[in-house]
C-alpha cells in the first residue's frame, strides 16, 4: 500500500485543489475558452451551418441532372475544414495577441500540455462541429437537392468529420507558431485559399502531395488511399511540433 | 516565500537584469522600485516563468513557479491588467479560471463582489476601464486565496478610493501571514503600503532594507517657540542648524537626545523633536540616479 502526500507549498486550509487541473479537466476548459467568445461562436456556428447553406444555394443555382453525393460531401467538407481551421487558429494565437496566454501560463506553466489540450479540444470540437455540418448538410441534400446519387456517401461523411477534426488540430498549430491572430489567419488562407491552388494548377502531382484541402476531397469521393492520409497526417504533425516547439521557447510579455 | 539568487536576463550583449537576489519573508509587503527599463517587470517575469532567466534561479515556496503542483494556489500574479480576452465577461474570465486553479466556481461571483465589479460581472471585460481591469486582475488573483501575492503596478488606472483599499487589502493580507511584493511608480502609495523597499536601477539591486531605515536621514528636525535662540545656542555647540522655511530647524548630524539636552540646558521650550527623514522621491532618485 501507498500513500500519496500532498505537496506542502500549497496551504492546509487552501480552498484550492492540490495539484494542477488534469488532462481531461484541461481539455475541457481549453474548449470551454474557445466557445466562451463572440468569435469562437460564431466560428462554431459557421462550421455547422456553412455545410446545409452550401447545400441550399448550389441547388438554388443548379440546372439538374445527376448530383453523386459523394463529391457534394467532399466539397461541403472542405469549406467546413476551412472554418475550423479558423477555430484552432483563434485558439491559439487569439490567446497571443489578447495576451490571455500569460494567465494561461500562470496557472499552468507546462506550456507543451497547454498546448496538447488544446489539440485535442480542437480534435473534439472539430468532430463534434463536423459531425454536426455534414448531418444538416447530407439531410439538406436529401430535402431539397433532386437527383441525388448516394453512392459512397458514408465514407464520404467519416472523411469529412475526421478530416474537420485533423483542420482544427492544424489550425491550433499553426496559430501557436506564429502566435499573431491576423497574421496566423492571413499567412494561413493565403496558403490554403491562394498558393496551393496555384500549384495545384501549375504542378496537379505535386499539390496532391501537399495539399490537405484537396485530399479532402480525394478521400470522400475514392475512400481512404495513403496519400491524401498523409498529407493530412503531415500537416497535423508538422504543424503541432512547430506550435510547440517554438511556444516553448517564446517569452511571454 | 520568494527567494531570488543571482537572476540574470540577458538579450544578446545587453544585460538588463544582472545578478539580483532578495529573499520575501511572510508578513511583509515588499515595494520593488526604480525607474521605467531598469528590470522590474522582467525580474517579475523570470519568477513565474514566463520569460527564461539567462542565469540565477526564483524559488516560491522552495521551489521554482513553474514545478509547483498547482502554481496559483501558490502566488497570485498581476502582471498586466490588459492580459485579458476582451470577448469574455468579467464573471466568465473568473469561473475559467477557477476551474483552472480547482477552486468553487461560486467564488468567482465572491471575488467579483470583493472588488466592486458585482455590477459589471455580466459584461464584456472589452468595455471595462483601466481601473476596472486592475480590480479583474486583482480579484484573479485572490481566486485561490494563495499565500504569496505579486503584482505589478497595480494602483494604475485605479482612483483614490481603489488605491485605498488596494492598500487595505495588501496590508490585511501580510497581517494575516501573507507575503507581497508591489511594484508601483506612485510613490506615495508605496511608502503607505509597504514594510520593506526593493530599488532596482540598470537591473541591480541598489537598495534592499526596511523601509524606514531606509528613509531615516542623518540629522534632527526640532521646533522652538524661539527658534532665533535655538539656533543661535546649536551653533555655539558646534553644530551645523538651518532655519527652514516653515519655521523648523534642521540640525546635521546630531540625533535628537543630543538637541533635546542642549535646548533643556539653555532653558528652551521645544514643541517639535524628531529625527530627519528623506522623502521616498528624494530617496528614489538618489539611488537610482547613481545606477
Amino acid at each position: 500500500m501507498s500513500t500519496t502526500f500532498a505537496p506542502d507549498v500549497i496551504p492546509a486550509n487552501s480552498i484550492a485543489r492540490r495539484t494542477g487541473p488534469s488532462f481531461p479537466a484541461l481539455t475541457g476548459l481549453e474548449i470551454r475558452k474557445s466557445l466562451s467568445t463572440r468569435s469562437g461562436k460564431t466560428v462554431a456556428a459557421l462550421a455547422v451551418l456553412i455545410g446545409p447553406l452550401g447545400v441550399l444555394i448550389a441547388t438554388l443555382g443548379s440546372a439538374g441532372g445527376v448530383v453523386p453525393a459523394a463529391m457534394a460531401i467532399g466539397i461541403i467538407g472542405m469549406l467546413i475544414a476551412l472554418v475550423l481551421l479558423a477555430l484552432g487558429v483563434l485558439s491559439t494565437a487569439g490567446e497571443w495577441t489578447h495576451k490571455s496566454v500569460q494567465t494561461t501560463y500562470l496557472l499552468v506553466p507546462q506550456r507543451n500540455r497547454v498546448l496538447a489540450a488544446k489539440a485535442t479540444a480542437m480534435g473534439l470540437l472539430g468532430l463534434v462541429l463536423a459531425a454536426l455540418g455534414v448531418g444538416l448538410a447530407v439531410g439538406t441534400l436529401a430535402l431539397v437537392t433532386p437527383g441525388v446519387v448516394w453512392f459512397a456517401a458514408t465514407q464520404a461523411v467519416i472523411a469529412v468529420i475526421a478530416a474537420g477534426a485533423a483542420f482544427a488540430v492544424i489550425g491550433a498549430g499553426i496559430g501557436a507558431a506564429i502566435g499573431n491572430s491576423a497574421a496566423a489567419m492571413t499567412g494561413t488562407y493565403l496558403t490554403f485559399l491562394g498558393i496551393l491552388p496555384i500549384i495545384s494548377t501549375v504542378k496537379p502531382g505535386f499539390a496532391a502531395k501537399v495539399d490537405p484541402a484537396a485530399s479532402i476531397q480525394e478521400l470522400a469521393q475514392h475512400g481512404p488511399s495513403v496519400t491524401p492520409i498523409a498529407v493530412i497526417t503531415s500537416w497535423v504533425i508538422v504543424s503541432t511540433v512547430a506550435g510547440m516547439v517554438i511556444t516553448r521557447r517564446r517569452s511571454v510579455a | 516565500m520568494i527567494r531570488v539568487s543571482g537572476l540574470t536576463k540577458k538579450y544578446g550583449d545587453r544585460t538588463v537584469v544582472d545578478q539580483v537576489s532578495f529573499e520575501l519573508e511572510p508578513g511583509t509587503v515588499t515595494g520593488f522600485l526604480g525607474p521605467n527599463g531598469a528590470g522590474k517587470t522582467t525580474t517579475m517575469r523570470m519568477i513565474t516563468g514566463l520569460v527564461p532567466n539567462s542565469g540565477g534561479q526564483a524559488l516560491v515556496a522552495g521551489k521554482p513557479y513553474t514545478e509547483l503542483p498547482n502554481p496559483g494556489a501558490v502566488m497570485g500574479t498581476l502582471l498586466d491588467a490588459g492580459a485579458v480576452h476582451p470577448g469574455r465577461t468579467g464573471r466568465m474570465h473568473l469561473r475559467l479560471l477557477a476551474s483552472a486553479l480547482g477552486v468553487p466556481v461560486a467564488r468567482a461571483d465572491e471575488m467579483l463582489e470583493l472588488v466592486g465589479l458585482a455590477d459589471a460581472a455580466g459584461r464584456r471585460i472589452g468595455g471595462y476601464s483601466l481601473g476596472m481591469r486592475q480590480r479583474l486582475g486583482i480579484a484573479a488573483a485572490l481566486l485561490a486565496d494563495p499565500p504569496v501575492l505579486m503584482f505589478d503596478e497595480p494602483a494604475n488606472g485605479l482612483d483614490p478610493e481603489g488605491i485605498r483599499w488596494m492598500r487595505d487589502l495588501l496590508r490585511g493580507h501580510a497581517a494575516r501571514g501573507g507575503t507581497v511584493l508591489l511594484s508601483s511608480h506612485i510613490l506615495s502609495e508605496v511608502e503607505h503600503t509597504v514594510d520593506r523597499l526593493l530599488v532596482i536601477g540598470a537591473g541591480r539591486i541598489v537598495a534592499d532594507g526596511p523601509i524606514h531605515e531606509l528613509l531615516a536621514g542623518d540629522g534632527t528636525v526640532v521646533r522652538a517657540l524661539d527658534p532665533v535662540a535655538l539656533s543661535g545656542v546649536l551653533r555655539v555647540a558646534g553644530l551645523d542648524a538651518t532655519m527652514q522655511p516653515d519655521g523648523a530647524v534642521l540640525v546635521h548630524g546630531a540625533a535628537p537626545e543630543r538637541i533635546g539636552g542642549l535646548a533643556a540646558a539653555n532653558g528652551l521650550v521645544l514643541t517639535d523633536l524628531r529625527p530627519a527623514d528623506r522623502g521616498l522621491e528624494d530617496l528614489f532618485f538618489q539611488l537610482t540616479d547613481a545606477s
